[in-house]
């Protein structure tokens, strides 16, 4: 277990680099996976439009054509972001394009909390030297020599609010529901109510939740260790084996709430929330490991022809 | 940047971050995380729309007929703004024409956006749940 560091964390320039990587290619992917839900608010009802956050001083939705060009630039400023490509321009673009455009997605009357993370990240992301290396930029020209806490501060501040947003879900829970949150049949209800909410929508809901809700004993250490694994974020925070057992708790709490209530949290159940914990630039090394252990697997010209006629596994 | 910024931006990012608890506003990217948080008793209100025949049999309509998304919370959460906000009749229209351009010819042609309280565990269970029905906006389709 080591200690907090955030202010002086340091690290190589290859753990930020990835931390661009993971965010821009999640982003991305996100962006285009949801296109059309992006593309469909050119059609939405004026009336409908509540701006939040940095639209609040917008009085009515943007033109059709601005929206149509919000996407396509947060697209192509992210690709060139994530490439490292002229990144002090295009990294603070893609982060402005990404909270610009899920704001206005967000302003028509259902925010999504598990945007929150990503476009946080792909600020932080922005505003630092994440392309001084695995960068575009740093192939056309090697970049400045710097202080090892110019790479790690910006992952470290990004781990603080990866805890503090877990913590805050922890303090909300125990603000607006009590301890009659963990201990009454609350969770039950909100499970039972999901697979009802997709039974009137038209959606399917989750069988595993049907199975479960007439069992409320079931529930009640569920809810307390979601509770407890919200609260207790900024362990992860210390590093070593506390941090990946608190990753794995909170990994498993998300792979809970989509068995039981088919709502998904992509960014951590796809692990890129928890990136700023871990030494990225290990992630380098995978490729290559992999490789061997191909090349290692696969019997030779010689061992093949003696083998027996199965294929080998 | 030096550790003196360093320091600033930290703490002003955490002060960001711990405002919208302070403030109990939520908002976006900076939160107070509300999602589920609620006590929730078994008897909740779901705002929907439905189709409905000449013998006042409901026909569901799926996600995308309702909202124009595959996203449930995205789908449910702007049908209870656009009731809070009186623009269920608005929303009734537009859900009208997109089951206009989905629907069979023998399918139901009124649509209703409704309040349903149902209590949520026979929902779950496939029971007898519905315990209430507030219809906010009736429309035809084709009529608007």
């Amino acid at each position: 277990m080591g200690r907090v560091a955030v202010v002086g964390a340091t690290a190589p320039p290859e753990r930020l680099a990835m931390f661009r990587i993971l965010t821009g290619l999640f982003a991305i992917g996100y962006l285009a996976v949801r296109l059309p839900v992006f593309l469909a608010l050119r059609d939405r009802d004026a009336a409908g439009f509540e701006p939040v956050g940095v639209l609040t001083p917008l009085t009515g939705p943007l033109p059709d054509g601005a929206v149509l060009g919000l996407i396509a630039a947060t697209l192509a400023a992210g690709i060139a972001s994530t490439l490292g490509w002229r990144f002090a321009a295009t990294g603070p673009a893609f982060a402005a394009g990404l909270l610009v455009l899920t704001t206005y997605r967000g302003s028509w009357g259902q925010l999504l909390h598990f945007e929150n993370l990503m476009v946080l990240y792909v600020v932080v992301a922005a505003l630092t030297p994440a392309a001084d290396a695995w960068s575009l930029d740093a192939r056309r020209r090697p970049a400045p020599r710097r202080d090892p806490t110019a790479y790690g501060w910006p992952l470290g501040l990004a781990g603080l609010i990866l805890v503090l947003t877990y913590l805050i879900a922890g303090i909300a829970k125990l603000r607006y529901g009590g301890l009659d949150w963990m201990f009454g049949d609350t969770l039950r209800n909100h499970v039972a109510y999901s697979a009802g909410r997709l039974e009137l929508l038209g959606g399917r809901p989750s069988p595993v939740a049907s199975g479960l809700v007439e069992h409320v004993w079931i529930f009640t250490p569920m809810a307390v260790a979601a509770v407890v694994i919200e609260c207790s974020a900024p362990v992860a925070l210390l590093g070593g084996r506390i941090r990946t057992a608190w990753v794995a708790a909170a990994w498993t709490m998300h792979a809970g709430i989509f068995a039981l209530m088919l709502v998904g949290f992509p960014y951590p159940l796809f692990l890129v929330a928890f990136a700023p914990l871990y030494r990225l630039e290990r992630l380098a090394e995978l490729g290559p490991a992999l490789r061997r252990t191909g090349r290692a697997a696969r019997p030779t010209r010689s061992e093949s022809s003696a083998a027996s006629p199965s294929p080998p596994a | 940047m030096d550790r003196r910024g360093r320091t600033l931006v930290t703490a002003a990012a955490v002060g960001a971050l711990v405002a919208p608890v302070a403030l109990d506003a939520d908002g976006f990217p900076l939160s107070t995380y509300p999602m589920y948080s609620q006590v929730r008793t078994t008897e909740v209100g779901f705002a929907t729309a439905h189709a409905i025949d000449d013998a006042a049999r409901t026909r569901r309509l799926s996600l995308e007929v309702i909202g124009a998304s595959d996203d449930p919370l995205i789908v449910a959460g702007e049908l209870r703004a656009a009731i809070r906000a009186g623009r269920a009749a608005d929303r009734c229209r537009e859900i009208a024409d997109r089951w206009h351009d989905e629907r069979a010819p023998d399918d139901p042609d009124v649509i209703e956006v409704v309040t349903e309280l149902h209590d949520v565990v026979r929902l779950a269970t496939g029971g007898d749940s519905l315990l209430e029905r507030t219809v906010h906006a009736r429309c035809t389709v084709g009529a608007s």
